[in-house]
């Protein structure tokens, strides 16, 4: 029944860019026992403070709860849960994936499908960056599973109000 | 002016009217030590036995006068031997500030010699923390440590001061410090809700918590507990906060409370918590909690709503302004028959404890006696286990700052330190604590200090020779398999009380009772008092774990 009601919310957090900061956030999420599916942090066009995105699972009373435990840390000065309706959200990912003779022009044609850069090619491996919401970057790994993907690197979303 | 970092944090001190500090000096705070040697004629400190003791101690003084409490320890050690204390204050709202060194600058994150990282440790338990690396932002940290630790929902705020910032010096400028920042009020349509539901209950209660002492709400809640004509039931961290003397009240409510209490919430249509964070200890099981009716909600701090139980009206801010603006806007109620019920379960079912045999010397008549010879007016603070929630149920607080305990964490060893800083902020006022013989075995060396500085507390400790709340929950919960709860020991307690220079007296019998405690009421100086009692009393009623708060065993 619990679980039935699990959503992801995405949680914009404006936070003063004072020491220790992350972890005030990070220890708060743990020591609540609230779930961090991702993090993105990096200051804003304010040098003062940062922008950090949160992607939590959990219903709703946890999310509220979450927003305001988060509010009354004395660091932070907004916190904003994003609807997804309402928002612009991305993902960003870098694929290393192994590249054949066989291969190759397959995985161009999949880069150009998915408007994906090439961001290197070696003999035996190339590197493709993209960018996109959660489903398009699923679906990309996907498309590229059968190629032998070597490594990937995957930021949390990156969300902004429209 | 140009100042040392040591000399800004006396100045800044100052600022807040602090003229009483608690601490242990050592290699980091050097420089502080050196420092308030020379201010020692504006602010007086108390070396205690152990720095644990300092933070209890600056939370009994911060709960008895609602001032912040300072406590000061050296790096290292020094500083975690603060963190029990300042977790204690952190679960009970304490407002605190805790000032330690730290190694100098250029040894931070070296692993060198006392060093910890005190900041990282205690970000949980405080409201906020800082760790100060330039001497030009001390000052202004001071202040906003002391206003974030009375802003809101008060709270410890700890600043680390690296050796060497105490050293350097800056130019200070002195202020006035701000102001701790005030809540908001709740929109209009709040009180109006309020309003509807209070005036159409037909069978309210009210319970308070410790918000209502820390907002000083008492005079106003007397005032709206008239007009509704209701009963009230309080929790551990608002004894005193209502008077105890009034037919209105009904005992505390939750784990150890009242059967007016649980009869009174089984039968209630109208719930209304006041300052209160519905702790486990009170809702016992949160989905058996008040099921049948709304529960009106007023807090300071909007994380409380929801947050155990959900809440039908939450009005959020100072409970002190919410509840004079519901009283401007509410008519006189009347409850007569359900004030009549209330009444008559009080007569049916009060707080009684039973001794095997007729000469026991029983908690309840020693309590009641202590009530009865300090006109109870006296200002009591408790350990933790069977002897605090006696002291809640058997001693009648009549006023708030009254009752001073560690209800959040449940801190065995609190109470000799609470009093300490009680007693020095209240001079004027007999300070008792209650103690059990495991609690006062966890921090007596306190004694030395209480000894030494002559601060008259009488330390009563409750001795049944076993850790009675933990054996009590042996007995109902594990067959009396009694695991490490008979501490049946050698310390004679008297002798060590004499050892630290501690006037010591004992009740062994019944008939010792009134003239021990006469004798310990009318000594200057402080006193220990070793009660014996049987270690096969319960405290009761009790809910057990996972039954409904409406139905505690009344015997065992």
């Amino acid at each position: 029944m619990e679980n039935a009601k699990e959503k992801e919310y995405i949680l914009s957090v404006l936070a003063r860019n004072r020491s220790g900061v992350l972890l005030r956030i990070a220890g708060l999420f743990s020591r609540r026992c609230y779930n961090i599916l991702s993090i993105v942090a990096a200051e804003t066009e304010n040098s003062q403070y940062s922008r950090i995105l949160i992607v939590v699972s959990g219903d709703d009373r946890i999310v509220r709860q979450v927003d305001k435990q988060l509010n009354k840390l004395v660091d932070i000065e907004q916190v904003d849960v994003l609807p997804r309706e309402g928002a612009v959200v991305r993902e960003h990912i870098l694929l290393k994936v192994e590249r054949t003779l066989q291969n190759s022009e397959r995985l161009i044609e999949i880069a150009n499908v998915f408007r994906a850069n090439i961001l290197n090619v070696e003999k035996d491996s190339m590197i493709l960056e993209l960018t996109g919401d959660a489903a398009t970057i699923n679906s990309f790994i996907e498309m590229c599973n059968p190629y032998h993907v070597l490594k990937i690197l995957r930021t949390g979303a990156m969300a902004m109000m429209k | 002016m140009q100042l040392t970092g040591a000399q800004i944090v006396m100045e800044c001190l100052l600022e807040q009217g602090v003229d009483t500090v608690f601490g242990y000096p050592g290699g980091a705070v050097l420089n502080i030590y050196d420092a308030l040697y020379e201010y020692r004629d504006r602010i007086r400190h108390i070396r205690t036995a152990h720095e644990q003791g300092a933070a209890h101690a600056a939370d009994g003084y911060a709960r008895a006068t609602g001032k912040t409490g300072v406590c000061i320890a050296t790096s290292g050690p020094g500083a975690t031997n603060l963190v029990t204390g300042i977790a204690t204050a952190y679960m009970d709202s304490v407002p605190m500030v805790a000032i330690t060194g730290n190694v100098n600058l250029n040894l931070l994150g070296l692993d060198s010699f006392q060093e910890v990282d005190i900041t990282g440790i205690t970000m949980p338990i405080t409201k906020h923390n800082f760790i100060v690396k330039d001497v030009n932002h001390l000052a202004e940290i001071l202040r906003e440590a002391f206003q974030i630790a009375q802003s809101g929902r008060k709270g410890p705020v700890l600043v680390d001061i690296p050796k060497d910032v105490t050293a350097h010096t800056c130019s200070f400028e002195p202020c006035v410090p701000p102001a701790p920042e005030k809540a908001t009020m709740p929109p209009e349509e709040k009180f109006v809700q309020a309003v509807e539901l209070l005036s159409h209950a037909q069978k309210p209660f009210i319970y308070c918590g410790g918000g209502v002492i820390a907002s000083e709400a008492s005079p106003i809640l007397k005032e709206f507990v008239e007009k509704m004509d209701a009963p009230v039931s309080c929790s551990l961290m608002c004894q005193g906060g209502f008077d105890q003397e009034s037919p209105r009240y009904m005992g505390m409510l939750g784990m150890h409370g009242t059967n007016t209490s649980a009869l009174a919430i089984q039968n209630c249509d109208l719930f209304i918590a006041v300052g209160t964070r519905f702790s486990d200890r009170v809702l016992c099981n949160a989905g058996l909690f008040a099921r049948h009716c709304p529960i009106l909600q007023i807090d300071i701090d909007a994380a409380e709503f929801n947050k155990n139980i959900e809440v039908q009206l939450k009005i959020r801010g100072d409970a002190q302004r919410i509840l004079e603006e519901i009283c401007r806007r509410l008519e006189p109620q009347e409850h007569k028959e359900w004030m009549e019920q209330i009444q008559s379960w009080k007569a049916e079912f009060p707080l009684m404890q039973k001794g095997e045999k007729e000469e026991d010397v029983l908690p309840q008549e020693v309590l009641e006696t202590l009530c009865r010879l300090t006109g109870g007016e006296a200002l009591i603070t408790t350990d933790v286990g069977q002897h605090q929630m006696w002291a809640a149920q058997y001693y009648t607080y009549k006023h708030p700052r009254q009752f001073i305990s560690s209800g959040g964490l449940g801190t065995m060893g609190f109470g000799l330190g609470a009093a300490m800083g009680a007693q020095i902020a209240c001079p004027e006022k007999q300070v008792i604590n209650i103690a059990g013989d495991g609690s006062f075995h966890m921090n007596c060396n306190e004694l030395s200090t209480v000894s030494s500085y002559g601060i008259p507390v009488i330390e009563l400790v409750m001795n049944n020779s076993v850790l009675g709340m933990v054996r009590q929950w042996q007995k109902l919960f594990y067959g009396w398999r009694f695991s490490q709860t008979d501490v049946e020991g050698v310390t004679d307690f008297c002798k060590l009380a004499e050892a630290f220079g501690v006037k010591a007296l004992r009740i062994l019998r019944r008939e010792e009772i009134e003239p021990v405690l006469k004798e310990a009421l009318a000594w200057r100086g402080p006193v220990l008092i070793d009660c014996r009692i049987s270690k096969d009393l319960n405290v009761l009623p009790m809910v057990p774990a996972g039954a409904s708060v409406e139905e505690p065993i009344l015997e065992m």
